[in-house]
């Protein structure tokens, strides 16, 4: 039914023997490995000219193909690269009517206005923070929950992994009013703590669908190896379900950092001065100081470059997250 | 003393639906409990129980309306634009093949900025006067003055300029799932079809799209679910306005709840707003994802 199952499926079939350490499931399922895999039949792959399928056949076709893409891209792309461009602008420039592309003189003027100003290398170190906890958390709680449900399936298993889904249809706003007011009466007020915590609750149901389906793929010999050798569950499940599955809880930790690190409302909500996370501060870039684009530039950059770097660093196990929490069932 | 399976299994989940219900259920019972009351900001302030008066005056407020079918607007925006954009895209990949692996991961990119930078940017690219947008489009010599358009100042269309940050962000990801499914469909079906005449439109609807439909389902509730939860977009790009035009559910909800310090009512909208996000999601679910049928 979908490309998850065909490829586990696959997987199994395919792959007896297993890499710890490097998650079978991420390679497997990432669109880079898949590229042009058919699942059963599998045919024969030609080469040169010949294309099957949906590749395209014709040289001209290809070409134009290309050129579309590379239009697409450049359309898709700029944005961030403008965005970028204008951090290196004098305050002025970024305002010019009619604006320019490129700054007409380079100048890291923003860069040191942005970070200068007090409470934004606070905030950067709240959000490290913050998402750090989250992260951690998450998995934490989810890696157990996960294989609970997947390895024994239980009725209540079912009935949680539902309940987790729901959870994933509730408005922040919906919770952010009464929780935030909950954290204030256990003297949680603006720490980096509560805010952690009501990321997790973001997080948490995405960690606990990511990790039940690595769990899937881990076939049930392997454990059951090494209870008849005097394992506890416990034992198995720690030393030798989670060595297997480390790709996944990997992913699974990329997927809770970047959904505290990028998330607003709560941190908006939330936090007052002391525990502010940065896109709370960029936001009040623009209504605090009147509109200074070019500060508010310079620190979107620093607070996304980083994160862009990893995903093209990380890029297949972001895939293989995105395409196992999606595609799913 | 062994535990049976059964138990062994419900430990391990105890941990997680704990917070699960500690921070999740019992501040949504809270806010439901909050909606039956009218309540004073301050802190400490009076609480009253007025029974069913904040539903009242929900239904029956104009904004409460408004922001309802605006929601609804902007999610169909997203998701039909997205939908469009992802699957031409998902195409394309597949047309050009391996060699288009790189740039698969460059077309990623968006997907990792914060929807409050992306709206920032995209309210710098749209603003009027300096903004880069109606620049190009009076180079281009579509209009013929750079402010001619009021990307976010008009308020016929700042629902759909709202909407493109929030496009341009989550595009890749439909992409990218629309085109895990494509390579799932087998070679031979399409050369089969394409040697008995088909040509591709009859290709892409006949085939491509039926063999896609469950991917498709999913990855349109996944989305839509998303898309009508909008909050930071929207709050960092127009704030809900010009005139409240582009002021959807989770705006209006913030706004009762922090600007018009009215919790009682806020939590009534919030209720309801839940309500109808679970019917969707129940109907979705129950319907098309059937998660763990899969094992």
């Amino acid at each position: 039914m979908s490309s998850l199952e065909t490829s586990k499926s696959d997987l199994k079939q395919q792959t007896p023997e297993y890499r710890p350490g490097h998650s079978g499931v991420a390679a497997s399922a990432s669109v880079g490995a898949s590229t042009g895999r058919i699942p059963v039949p599998r045919l024969p792959r030609r080469k040169g000219r010949n294309r099957e399928g949906l590749e395209a056949g014709k040289r001209s076709t290809r070409t134009l193909l290309w050129i579309v893409l590379a239009a697409a891209l450049v359309i898709y792309g700029f944005p961030f690269v403008y965005l970028v461009l204008t951090s290196f602008k004098t305050p002025i420039d970024t305002i010019a009517v009619p604006p320019t592309i490129l700054p007409s003189e380079w100048t890291l003027e923003n860069y040191t206005s942005a970070l200068g100003r007090s409470g934004v290398l606070a905030s950067m170190i709240n959000s490290v923070q913050t998402a750090i906890v989250s992260t951690l958390l998450s998995l934490v709680l989810a890696v157990p929950a996960a294989y609970g449900i997947t390895r024994y399936k239980t009725p209540s298993g079912q009935v949680f992994i539902m309940a987790a889904l729901v959870t994933r249809m509730v408005p922040p706003v919906a919770i952010g009013i009464p929780l935030a007011s909950m954290m204030s009466a256990v003297g949680l007020a603006d720490t980096p703590i509560a805010l952690a915590i009501a990321h997790t609750t973001i997080s948490l149901p995405l960690s606990i669908w990511l990790m039940a389906s690595f769990f899937e793929a881990v076939p049930r010999d392997l454990e059951e190896a090494a209870t008849v050798d005097g394992c506890s569950r416990l034992g198995a499940l720690w030393r030798v379900v989670i060595p297997v599955v480390s790709g996944g809880i990997a992913v699974t930790a990329i997927f809770a950092f970047l959904a505290s690190w990028n998330e607003f409302l709560f941190a908006l909500l939330m936090t007052a001065v002391r525990s502010q996370t940065t896109p709370v501060v960029i936001a009040n870039f623009q209504t605090q100081f009147g509109l200074d684009w070019g500060s508010m530039t310079a620190l979107a950059a620093v607070f996304s470059i980083p994160v862009i770097l990893l995903t093209l660093l990380l890029q297949r196990h972001i895939v293989a997250g995105m395409t196992l929490g999606a595609v799913k069932g | 003393m062994r535990l049976s399976d059964r138990r062994f299994a419900l430990y391990l989940m105890t941990p997680a639906a704990l917070f699960l219900a500690v921070f999740v259920a019992y501040p949504l019972l809270r806010l439901v409990a909050d909606s039956f009351y009218k309540i004073s900001p301050l802190a400490g302030g009076s609480r009253e129980f007025i029974g069913l008066a904040n539903y009242a005056e929900a239904f029956t407020s104009e904004a409460f309306m408004g922001a309802g079918w605006r929601t609804l607007a902007y999610t169909l925006i997203v998701v039909t634009l997205e939908f469009s954009l992802g699957l031409g895209m998902a195409l394309l990949f597949t047309a050009l093949g391996k060699r288009s692996q790189i740039w698969r991961t460059v077309f990623l990119y968006p997907l990792m900025i914060a929807p409050i930078v992306a709206g920032l940017l995209w309210k710098f690219l749209m603003i009027d006067n300096f903004g880069l947008v109606g620049t190009v489009l009076h180079r281009a010599g579509l209009v013929s003055d750079p402010n001619q358009i009021g990307w976010l100042s008009d308020p016929s269309i700042v629902l759909f300029s709202v909407a493109i940050p929030d496009i341009w962000l989550t595009t890749s990801f439909m992409c990218l799932v629309l085109f895990a499914g494509l390579q799932n469909i087998p070679g031979d079906l399409i050369e089969a079809a394409r040697l008995d005449g088909a040509r591709a439109p009859a290709l892409l609807f006949r085939i491509i799209l039926p063999l896609l439909r469950p991917v498709i389902a999913v990855a349109l509730v996944v989305r839509g679910i998303d898309a009508a939860r909008a909050f930071d977009v929207i709050l960092i790009q127009t704030n809900g306005g010009p005139d409240s035009a582009s002021e959807t559910m989770s705006l209006l909800i913030y706004r009762t709840m922090i600007r018009f310090g009215d919790p009682g009512l806020a939590s009534a909208m919030g209720t309801i707003y839940l309500i109808a996000m679970l019917a969707v999601a129940f109907v979705a679910v129950t319907t098309i994802w059937r998660p763990g049928k899969d094992s």
